[in-house]
């Protein structure tokens, strides 16, 4: 990595670490907004609603993304091949796994009658949570294109710039997930 | 690639050229043209507003059409106007005043220019395509939920795609102001524009997130049946309120501060002196930017926060007076006992100072929460933001363009007609707006579109409508500057007004590499320093050498397109699912250019020292 590019790699360091601030304060005002909503003054309550295992299950595929992700990078810094790609393709699987629970989890809820127009409860239920399955999605989207970029074998020094850039990204998703269970879920399934 | 080349070539590569460049420079031109065409539509608008209240009871607009000019007036001048002049006079300035080669990410830069031109292609497009929004520029709801027909959808799509824009804007240039100073050139030397850049772009990132999530809301509202701003289903309208004036207040900072700036500039230029209490004024910006963020409820005095909320955001407000008035006091004293060069972009500072004060002091009265139960939703409101907007922000932009002219076009602007549109500007505006707070005080309320005859209106009034005249043809003459100064323009050289700070060492207009060996400052106001010292101009930090830059590319305008004509689907997939064919389309495009982007390497290319010896010749 010569002079100009590590330079660069810094820019874009700070510079995504900044937008994603931006992201945490739109997430934050999401929250907001879901606080001041729930519970709501008509329509179902967040008690009837919220099922605990399917908080549970998604919680601990994406949880443990976060891990096996760092696992990944581990393997790329030691230039394990084997490694690098057997954790990483588990990171994408529980990444599918999750979105599919989610999917599943929002399924169920307009099965059931509550869909989004039934309070505003629901409402700003969806939005957040859907904002962050979106959030997910797009990350399944970046994983897959890391991989086809690790197949071209560009230089390994750019590579795992690209996934240093990544990895930001998708903890700071499991961090919102956290913050997703404790103030959306939790007062409400305990 | 040398300059000569890129002189003689057809109006096709020309186009080709300014739609795939990533050079600052070029992507300035791009926002003050994308800017001026907005100003002009948007003072279009305005001319029509003044004639329809020319005279009482008239019927030149009717009710409904007038709350669609008042709406798209307000959202273009301030989202589609004001703001990208400003960003273009940053993008034309800020790197070479802090010595930079460009900004951090050009490739960003060209996309947000293009997400901003394209959302406010969208929402113009309202116009053509069955109504353009009218719940005035703030879309208070539940007024935004109810309007019918897809106005305000244009607004939520246009403001969400060009706020975008803004934003990659505001992250490009903090981080360019982070990393990319150029040996020597500490915080506290940086010019004080470069400085307003730096804290705008901070403010920028602070408040654009809460405008996104409120249209987003709004936007589920309209279209998807959830009800967080219907009262009538538990929601709230108050939420809309807050979310937008939590952005909207520090967005008329985002406004100000980039004016505050480049007349600091000016006036320590045109009175040959260093600027006085420096110090003071980056600590006054940023205080002003802090205190940005807690003043928003005095927008919502006659809300029903209660007694104590209203009194804290009535002390906060006021507390602004005390940074802003420190600044005005440095600009005197920077005057003060200089030898002061009075020329059009002096003209127009000058011209800033007193009609900000009152503005200002409009402000302070508006900040008092029980007198504002007399002033809210009046013409006094009206006045007082026309006074700190059109008098710090446009003129702000106007001495802007007549002080860096020469630096971005090479020609300067022609002296006579810039007094000219000055002084017809100047006085027109004082005649449209400072009798409209009289106007406000005897009751007239804002967005109205009649009054009646003999309540002691009328004459205001027309004395408004009259003012808005003159300052048309301020615009015009201004306009016929700009083209007579393309034509015939005098070439004055790379350092006309005998600067004190970077760009000034550049050539006029600069080279596309801006630096050909990154200058040493040495202190604030470094090209000053040179002078003093007899040197005149910049030493070199490093030998000459090989110079990296970034290629062109289509792929943010594509990526813009793409995100135009989903945005249009989206608009209309209520209607039709047919029009859900557009949102994949304009997606497909969009990530499809990601996804080039992502995957074919672009590594730029290098200039070389050999190549650079020989420009030099």
């Amino acid at each position: 990595m010569n002079n100009h590019e590590s330079a660069l790699f810094k820019d874009k360091q700070i510079g995504f670490l900044i937008y994603l601030g931006v992201e945490a304060i739109m997430f934050s005002v999401l929250f907001a907004t879901y606080l001041i909503f729930t519970p709501a003054r008509q329509g179902p309550h967040p008690s009837e609603v919220f099922e605990a295992m399917s908080v549970i299950l998604s919680s601990f595929f994406l949880l443990s993304s976060s891990g096996t992700l760092l696992a990944a990078e581990k393997g790329l810094k030691k230039n394990n091949k084997f490694k690098f790609l057997v954790w990483f393709g588990i990171t994408l699987l529980f990444a599918f796994i999750f979105l599919g629970l989610e999917i599943r989890e929002f399924h169920t809820f307009v099965s059931e009658g509550y869909d989004i127009s039934v309070n505003v409860f629901m409402s700003s239920f969806y939005v957040l949570v859907g904002l962050h399955a979106a959030h997910v999605a797009f990350g399944i989207g970046w994983m897959i294109v890391l991989l086809i970029q690790y197949r071209r074998k560009i230089p390994a020094s750019l590579f795992s710039e690209k996934h240093t850039i990544f990895s930001y990204y998708w903890h700071f998703v499991d961090v919102i997930w956290v913050f997703i269970i404790i103030l959306v879920y939790l007062p409400y399934l305990v | 690639m040398s300059i000569a080349a890129t002189q003689k070539r057809g109006f096709g590569s020309f186009l080709w050229d300014y739609l795939t460049t990533v050079d600052h420079k070029k992507i300035a031109h791009l926002y003050l043209f994308g800017g001026g065409f907005f100003f002009l539509l948007g003072g279009l608008e305005a001319m029509f507003i003044r004639i329809q209240l020319i005279k009482p009871e008239n019927d030149f607009l009717s009710a409904g059409l007038y709350n669609e000019m008042i709406t798209m007036h307000g959202t273009t001048m301030i989202f589609l106007a004001a703001m990208p002049l400003l960003l273009g006079l940053m993008n034309a300035v800020m790197p070479l005043q802090i010595g930079a080669r460009d900004v951090a990410f050009p490739f960003l830069n060209s996309l947000g220019f293009w997400l901003f031109m394209f959302g406010g292609i969208l929402l113009n497009c309202s116009w053509f395509l069955g109504g353009a929004p009218d719940a005035g520029w703030t879309s208070y709801a539940p007024l935004s939920i109810q309007s019918p027909g897809h106005g305000v959808d244009f607004y939520v799509l246009g403001l969400q795609i060009s706020g975008a824009g803004t934003l990659i804007g505001g992250i490009n240039f903090l981080v360019t102001v982070v990393t990319m100073r150029a040996p020597g050139m500490t915080y506290m030397r940086m010019p004080l524009f470069t400085w307003a850049t730096f804290i705008t772009s901070v403010l920028i990132l602070f408040a654009f997130p809460a405008l996104t999530v409120g249209l987003f809301l709004l936007m589920f509202d309209r279209m998807f049946g959830s009800a967080f701003f219907d009262v009538a289903l538990g929601g709230n309208s108050i939420i809309w309120q807050h979310l937008f004036w939590i952005f909207g207040h520090p967005e008329v900072y985002i406004l100000i501060l980039p004016a505050f700036g480049l007349f600091s500039d000016i006036f320590s230029t045109f009175s040959r002196k260093r600027l006085f209490g420096y110090t003071a004024m980056v600590f006054a910006t940023m205080l002003i930017a802090f205190l940005g963020f807690m003043v928003w409820a005095h927008h919502m005095f006659t809300v029903g926060l209660g007694p104590v909320a209203n009194s804290i955001f009535a002390i906060a407000t006021m507390a602004i007076a005390v940074p802003t008035g420190i600044k005005i006091f440095n600009w005197l004293a920077t005057m003060w006992g200089g030898s002061i060069e009075i020329n059009s972009a002096m003209l127009w500072s000058l011209g800033f100072i007193p009609t900000f004060t009152i503005g200002g002091m409009t402000g302070v009265m508006l900040g008092s929460s029980v007198a504002d139960y007399q002033y809210h939703d009046t013409y006094f409101v009206v006045a007082h933001f026309h006074y700190v907007i059109v008098g710090g922000t446009v003129f702000g932009i106007l001495a802007g363009l007549h002080y860096w002219w020469p630096k971005m076009f090479g020609r300067i602007l022609n002296e006579m007609m810039g007094k000219i549109s000055f002084w017809i500007f100047f006085i027109g505006f004082h005649l449209t707006f400072f009798v409209q707070h009289f106007l406000g005080l005897m009751g007239m309320p804002r967005r109205y579109w009649v009054f009646l005859e003999d309540q002691g209106l009328d004459m205001g009034n027309l004395v408004s409508t009259i003012g808005a005249f003159f300052m048309a043809v301020g615009v015009i003459v201004f306009l016929i500057n700009i083209i007579y100064t393309a034509v015939k323009g005098e070439k004055p050289g790379d350092d006309p007004w005998g600067g004190r700070t970077l760009e000034w060492a550049t050539a006029s207009p600069p080279v596309y590499y801006n630096f050909k060996q990154l200058p040493l400052v040495r202190g604030l106001d470094p090209l000053w320093i040179e002078k003093t010292e007899g040197k005149g101009k910049m030493t070199p930090a490093e030998p000459v050498g090989d110079i990296h830059m970034p290629n062109s590319s289509i792929l943010p305008f594509m990526m813009g397109l793409g995100f135009f004509i989903a945005g249009i689907g989206f608009i209309f997939q209520v209607d039709h699912s047919a029009w859900l064919i557009a949102v994949y389309a304009g997606m497909a495009t969009a990530i499809g250019s990601m996804l080039i982007r992502s995957l074919k390497d672009d590594h730029g290319y290098h200039i070389h020292k050999e190549e650079l010896e020989r420009e030099a010749d």
